[in-house]
């Protein structure tokens, strides 16, 4: 289990490499456009559109990794006060419902998806993108994203079992002020 | 009608429930609830379109130009820079504080950046110089909420997007209250160090050849702030295009100092991720939930609510001010944006008033929340980067530079052409 939990994590951060690479390829190719259209008044055509595609795909690229490092935001001033075991079931509760919600919208994406494959859809723009190029990876980020969150759920339910609460927090628990600072300040 | 909604809300936020998981949700309940139709199956679509907003790409973009400018080296010069212009005032080194959060936080976009970064480099002076603590690590952590409001600015860019807002115009409306605050955050600071014996420490004599040969390290931050907020009123660029010009600036100038190796990018890139993966998954969610209110008619329903309370508009807009005040104590500023704003934006609307002058009213109410005790985050930020002493230093450290944010609130309500004006010069 922690080998698949490693291999997992490595893996969001490998993505996330990718997703960040390709934003900054995309302040690359947006500069040339706005320096182009300005001194020579040529335009690339569609850089707006396709650093909207590397966005959406290094968006999703970048979930699981958020997970991991549970970035993804929660109010603690109620938590804070609540005894242990109760903030174990809201860290169960939380970390369910954020991967209940992925999920759904994973399912939705993939019907999307399946339509645009089905169809054959373009968008309606000069470039006449294929939208299966881009949509492809942007829901894998997704899959992958529901997948890890249900990952991380089985992982600390084992963690629970073997009476390893600790654990179970570091895998799933809201991280405290001190830990988020550090983050911010390193 | 409008009740269970926002129980169910507040509900999911107070056991902790993620964000993005407590809206997202928030709609599906709504929907099956209230809807005669699948609303969750235009999800997909929605997800995608917003997804791949061209404007939405500003938000990565910032995010990088904030991570790569904190690695690039420019901050400490930036700092003695600026000491030697203001450090003669009463207060010394805390007005550089200030200046120095301003100039960062028109250059990057991210409050609890600009309150780290200041704060690494101020803290050490507190004793060599001798001022009173608490005080100085106020400047700190409210010169650090500057962020949020001075152009170019993350949250403005949010704000825009839920309220179909111009976010051209936002900036702009934000450029005067920004400085204005910083200005009122230096007369505060002023005024206690002439008020109370030795709270102002030492201060710093510069000639003016000293300040003349400082101004270079003045460039930079300037150099970028003039790239993004410049491009973007010279009509050259639109927000997102100028976002991505200020990256390759930042990476230009990270590299002329010799910092811009892949060890710093890879760093850069990971941070930015995190924060662009979090930021928009709540905003995915919270535009799923904005899409449902307005079809099941609850934003309707909580406008025609509030209104018919009887309540003049000014009142109403009184009580929803304490609300956003009482909420900031609690609520951490992106999570409180992206509730808030799409609720209660139109009720304000419909009472009269302008939306771009509620979006700077708004900001300034999130910046009060950044360092309202008990859920601060600036006073944390700060805290850490002493290491030392006690929490309630900060603390009682900021309070009279929240003082001074109501006074700065009063005004805007008072005068809203502060943020109007303008605007109203460029755009009429």
């Amino acid at each position: 289990m922690n080998k698949l939990l490693n291999i997992s994590e490595k893996l969001s951060q490998i993505l996330v490499w990718i997703g960040g690479t390709l934003i900054i390829l995309s302040a690359l190719l947006v500069t040339v456009e706005v320096i182009l259209r300005k001194t020579l008044n040529i335009s690339l055509g569609g850089a707006d559109e396709l650093s909207g595609y590397a966005f959406g795909i290094a968006t999703t690229f970048g979930f699981a990794y958020a997970l991991f490092q549970r970035a993804h935001i929660r109010v603690d001033a109620v938590y804070n006060l609540f005894p242990a075991w109760l903030k174990l079931v809201a860290d169960f509760v939380g970390i369910i419902l954020l991967a209940g919600f992925a999920g759904i919208v994973t399912v939705m994406a993939w019907q999307l998806v399946g339509d645009t494959i089905t169809h054959n859809s373009h968008s309606i723009t000069p470039l006449r993108t294929p939208l299966v190029f881009p949509q492809v990876p942007w829901l894998f980020g997704w899959i992958y994203f529901v997948f890890c969150g249900l990952l991380l759920i089985l992982a600390a339910i084992i963690a629970i079992l073997r009476k390893d609460v600790r654990r179970a927090q570091e895998l799933i628990g809201a991280k405290t002020l001190d830990e988020q600072v550090e983050e911010e300040t390193q | 009608m409008v009740t269970k909604p926002l129980l169910i809300l507040v509900a999911l936020i107070a056991f902790a429930v993620p964000i993005a998981a407590s809206l997202g949700w928030l709609g599906l309940t709504l929907q099956f609830l209230d809807s005669p139709m699948p609303l969750h199956r235009a999800l997909g679509d929605m997800m995608w379109q917003t997804g791949t907003d061209f404007l939405l790409v500003a938000i990565p973009m910032f995010v990088m130009l904030g991570e790569i400018l904190l690695r690039a080296g420019i901050t400490e010069k930036m700092y003695e820079g600026i000491v030697k212009w203001l450090g003669w005032l009463p207060g010394g080194l805390m007005h550089s504080n200030i200046g120095s959060s301003a100039l960062f936080a028109a250059t990057s976009g991210s409050s609890v950046a600009t309150a780290a970064t200041i704060g690494t480099i101020a803290v050490p002076q507190i004793e060599k110089r001798g001022y009173n603590e608490p005080l100085f690590l106020g400047t700190i952590a409210a010169g650090g909420t500057l962020g949020i409001l001075i152009p170019p600015s993350i949250n403005l860019i949010l704000y825009g997007l839920l309220t179909d807002t111009s976010v051209p115009e936002l900036y702009l409306a934000g450029f005067l209250p920004g400085f204005l605050l910083a200005l009122l955050f230096m007369i505060t600071v002023i005024i206690l160090c002439k008020a109370r014996e030795g709270w102002g420490g030492e201060t710093v004599n510069a000639d003016w050849n000293e300040r003349i040969a400082a101004l270079p390290s003045l460039i930079p931050p300037v150099g970028i702030f003039l790239v993004v907020v410049g491009s973007i009123y010279a009509g050259i660029a639109t927000p997102t295009e100028a976002a991505s010009l200020g990256v390759v600036a930042a990476m230009i100038l990270a590299a002329l100092n010799g910092k811009l190796t892949i060890s710093m990018l890879k760093s850069a890139i990971e941070g930015t991720m995190r924060t662009t993966a979090m930021i928009m998954l709540i905003i995915l969610a919270a535009v799923f939930l904005n899409f449902v209110l307005s079809v099941t008619g609850l934003t309707q329903a909580l406008a025609d609510f509030v209104t018919g309370l009887g309540l003049s508009p000014f009142h109403t807009l009184l009580m929803i001010v304490a609300l956003l005040i009482f909420l900031g104590c609690f609520m951490e500023t992106l999570s409180m944006l992206l509730v808030t704003a799409p609720l209660i934006t139109p009720i304000v609307v419909n009472l009269g008033y302008d939306p771009v002058w509620f979006g700077i009213l708004l900001m300034v109410l999130l910046e009060t929340a950044l360092i309202t005790p008990p859920i601060g985050i600036n006073l944390y930020v700060v805290q850490a980067v002493r290491e030392k002493g006690e929490m309630l230093d900060v603390m009682k450290g900021a309070i009279p530079f929240v003082v001074t944010m109501f006074a700065m609130i009063a005004l805007l309500l008072a005068f809203p052409q502060i943020a109007l004006w303008l605007p109203s010069l460029v755009y009429g």
